[in-house]
């Protein structure tokens, strides 16, 4: 695909979303929106696990970082929210330049069980701290605007998001990008090419802690009621489904599943609480036999041109 | 003055002495070739000087700097490159962005239009440049070992560094690319340090052979020099 | 209070080492991290609740069966899962963490969230060194413990099995020239991980019984344990679970009892800090 046609096409998608919840009641702008928050969250876990990776556990953690950071500031200091939630993402983003700096040298499997440790330490403070945070009751926090209203929300969301979704389109497809890339395909010839390798896995992980984050903080003030869900194993668990079902490695892929799971969420919990059972078993058969997702596996059944083993030397003369 | 040299290089793995105490030296514009029966420490050497591992002791010279322990990708942007015994490619990336790859490391202010032209006469050099939207991962050994080596070029380095290319070629293949080296060399100013297993190609192209022999510098000389020294030959028919 | 503390933390300690055995089996042999370590441990304790308590049969062979059937859940998961991943370390990270919410919602569909505990396999309490009271239950745990951790030691040292799995561990490709069938090898000591797993399970769950997310936190441990001792190392995983289990129970007898497992988190980044290769680890080529 060009680059004019791929803007156009997202250009059409974009236009048909910002029309898309006109018509719709506010039960499915909800869903709607809680989907825009995990389009952020898959998409930046997606940078870590898609393009470089590394898995991190703690996805969720560094969006309850944000949401937590942000609804303190707002609800204990007064502070505006959006100067709260940019904090919040600020504060994502050192805790993740720290954790980062902190295990990559080691190595990937480190990351993944230092972010997971965090995250449950996270929850232990949170459930802990019942004066700062309300513990398992939840904190509430004010809303971004005077009169709340749900179809505001949902547009300040889809900015959101197009704006997360720009940066990482920008990032993949700039130098960074292939160095990313290089990184995730083979470490040690990345190195032999020059790629500082520790250098870019902290900074990606950085930039995809900082998203998360951001999301986060935006989702607190959305819900109106931050509880240790938002850094919780089940809502990371969610997020790594939704990329792994979706295509990790894609640019759409993660968009795609965040959609297709959170609606179908919606949908399984009228026969009751099955649904992270079920997206369990799913995932567990594609990352098992469709390592690229859905997405992948359509791309691999498209037929791709053959190319033709022309006839040369072995080496030519330069 | 030498553009790479080797001091003392030693380097043990647990209690097995991979290298003792090699001294080598590669002058500028030169083919140098690395050989030695299997298990002689040639890819071991390899990987100390070019940072993959730090030597035990001894130290790596490379244009006038100590770089003894420097990690591969500062080794790399001093001007050095490698290719590796078992190719590497960036299999889920096309050709081009795997020189690609290279390039933006070395020239990081250079647009991304200067970067694919660069990386597109590289390919082509190798003869892949109808390739360059291909996944590596689809190439054959043969175009993946020219294709690693089109990827080193793509550091525009001073000393290209080959571990093994010629496997899986034929005698009339193993003839162009010992050519296709020369003319390389000659016309990219580089110096080539390359190991190989078999000895009669690399005659042909290297100006000067050191052999080594478990883990020691067994003999220095001119190609004519080594196939004639009875310790060579008594080295490799005792494999 | 500190005597106390302290048998408790040895107790606990004991059960933290014999989980991180099996997670540094497995890291040792094929650089694996099995997210799911906890989960089978949970399934170990449901076994033996549901052979013991609810189909009333004797403990020692309800545990036995519960061990042999973890294994056998391991080989499975080995062949089904981990296999096609080799050389591919992310997948298997993916996947395990997969399998590890899947099984957590299967307990809770299955057994609720509520608590389920096995028979105790011993009464009353006994008097430590005229110091205080201890449970009976809490003393033959720790005697189990050590015992399992024992046979560990000697099948890895001493047996032909083990030295086979101490050569793979340090240099596969030499093990594989030498004959040594690794693809059968690593079904076999994945399986043995899952089953230490289920053996700190059987042994603990009669005094902290399980709950279907009651094992993210003895995963979590056994994992800081491993980085602590030294990723692949049998000793250190000795020595890290009981100084995890001390600092912990101390931890939560002299500062917080809330902040418990924050200790062990803190003890990690000091370890990442200081010595990123742990205690008895070899640093890294």
């Amino acid at each position: 695909m060009t680059g004019k046609k791929a803007l156009l096409i997202s250009m059409l998608i974009l236009a048909g979303m910002c029309v898309l919840p006109l018509g719709l009641g506010i039960y499915p702008q909800h869903v709607l929106i809680v989907s825009l928050f995990y389009v952020m969250m898959a998409s930046s876990w997606n940078l870590l696990a898609g393009y470089t990776g590394q898995v991190s556990f703690g996805h969720a953690a560094m969006a309850g970082i944000g949401a937590y950071a942000s609804g303190i500031l707002a609800a204990k200091a007064g502070i505006n929210p959006w100067i709260g939630i940019c904090l919040g993402t600020v504060l994502a983003a050192l805790i993740g330049l720290g954790l980062g700096a902190l295990c990559l040298k080691m190595g990937g499997i480190y990351l993944s069980l230092t972010t997971l440790a965090f995250s449950q330490i996270l929850h232990i403070i949170i459930v802990n701290e019942y004066d700062l945070t309300r513990g398992t009751m939840g904190l509430q926090v004010p809303s971004l605007m005077a009169e709340y209203d749900k179809l505001v929300y949902y547009y300040i969301m889809l900015a959101a998001a197009v704006l997360i979704l720009s940066i990482l389109y920008r990032m993949i497809h700039s130098n960074l990008g292939l160095n990313f890339r290089a990184v995730q395909n083979d470490e040690l010839a990345a190195k032999s090419l020059g790629v500082r390798v520790l250098q870019v896995r902290v900074l990606a992980f950085t930039v995809a802690s900082a998203m998360a984050g951001f999301a986060g903080g935006l989702y607190g003030h959305y819900l109106l009621l931050v509880t240790p869900e938002i850094p919780s194993l089940d809502l990371q668990f969610y997020v790594l489904a939704m990329t792994v079902i979706g295509g990790m490695g894609s640019f759409i892929g993660p968009i795609i599943g965040a959609f297709a799971l959170n609606i179908l969420a919606e949908k399984i919990r009228d026969y009751g609480e099955y649904h992270v059972l079920v997206f369990g078993l799913i995932a567990l058969v594609v990352a098992r036999f469709a390592p690229n997702g859905l997405l992948g596996l359509w791309k691999k059944f498209k037929p791709i041109k053959p190319i033709q083993a022309v006839k040369q030397k072995a080496f030519p003369t330069p | 003055m030498a553009l790479l040299e080797g001091r003392k290089i030693s380097k043990s793995f647990g209690g097995v002495q991979a290298l003792s105490q090699v001294d080598f030296a590669v002058d500028p514009g030169t083919i140098v070739a690395l050989i030695g029966p299997n298990g002689a420490g040639k890819t071991t050497l390899f990987n100390a000087v070019a940072g993959a591992f730090k030597p035990s002791s001894g130290r790596v010279v490379f244009d006038g700097r100590d770089i003894t322990g420097q990690p591969a990708d500062t080794v790399c942007r001093l001007g050095m490159a490698r290719t590796f015994q078992v190719t590497r490619p960036f299999a889920a990336m096309t050709c081009l962005e795997n020189i690609m790859v290279a390039a933006i490391n070395r020239y990081p202010q250079k647009p991304r239009s200067f970067i694919e032209g660069f990386a597109r006469e590289k390919l082509s050099l190798v003869g892949l440049a109808d390739m360059e939207r291909l996944e590596a991962r689809h190439l054959n050994v043969v175009q993946k070992k020219r294709l690693e080596m089109a990827r080193a070029l793509g550091t525009d380095p001073k000393l290209l560094m080959l571990d093994e290319v010629l496997g899986g070629l034929n005698t009339q293949e193993i003839h162009q690319a010992v050519e296709f080296i020369r003319n390389l060399r000659d016309k990219l100013k580089l110096t080539v340090l390359w190991i190989e297993h078999v000895m009669g190609a690399v005659m042909q192209a290297a100006e000067r052979v050191i052999v080594l022999d478990q883990g020691k510098v067994l003999m220095v000389g001119t190609p004519h020099e080594v196939v004639n020294d009875p310790r060579v030959i008594q080295a490799y028919l005792g494999e | 209070m500190l005597a106390i503390s302290v048998m408790n933390g040895l107790v606990i300690g004991v059960i933290y080492a014999l989980a991180a055995l099996g997670v540094s089996l497995v890291v040792g042999i094929m650089n694996v991290v099995n997210f799911a370590h906890g989960e089978l441990y949970i399934l170990a304790g449901y076994f033996s609740y549901l052979f013991a308590s609810a189909l009333g049969m004797n403990f020692i062979a309800a545990m036995l069966i519960a061990l042999a059937l973890v294994f056998l859940l391991g080989i499975v998961i080995e062949v089904t899962l981990i296999r096609p991943t080799y050389g591919n370390d992310m997948y298997s990270l993916i996947l395990t963490f997969i399998l590890s919410i899947v099984l957590q919602n299967a307990y809770l569909l299955i057994f609720g969230p509520y608590p389920n505990k096995p028979p105790l396999w011993v009464k009353g309490a006994a008097d430590v060194f005229g110091l205080f009271l201890y449970g009976n239950q809490r003393l033959a745990a720790l005697i189990a413990g050590v015992a399992v951790i024992a046979v560990v030691f000697f099948i890895i040292k001493k047996t032909w099995f083990g030295r086979i799995i101490r050569a793979t561990s340090q240099d596969r490709e030499m093990a594989e020239l030498n004959g040594v069938d690794t693809t059968r090898l690593n079904m076999l000591s994945f399986g043995l991980g899952c089953a230490l797993a289920a053996a700190a399970g059987v042994i603990l769950t009669p005094v902290f019984p399980v709950t279907p997310t009651a094992g993210v936190p003895v995963a979590l441990t056994a994992f800081v344990v491993v980085v602590l001792g030294g990723m692949g190392s049998m000793w250190g995983c000795v020595v890290g679970g009981l100084l995890l289990g001390l600092v912990e129970n101390l931890g939560a007898a002299f500062i917080s009892t809330g902040y418990k497992n924050v200790f062990g988190f803190i003890i990690l980044i000091l370890v990442l800090l200081i010595r990123p290769s742990g205690l008895f680890g070899r640093a890294k080529v």
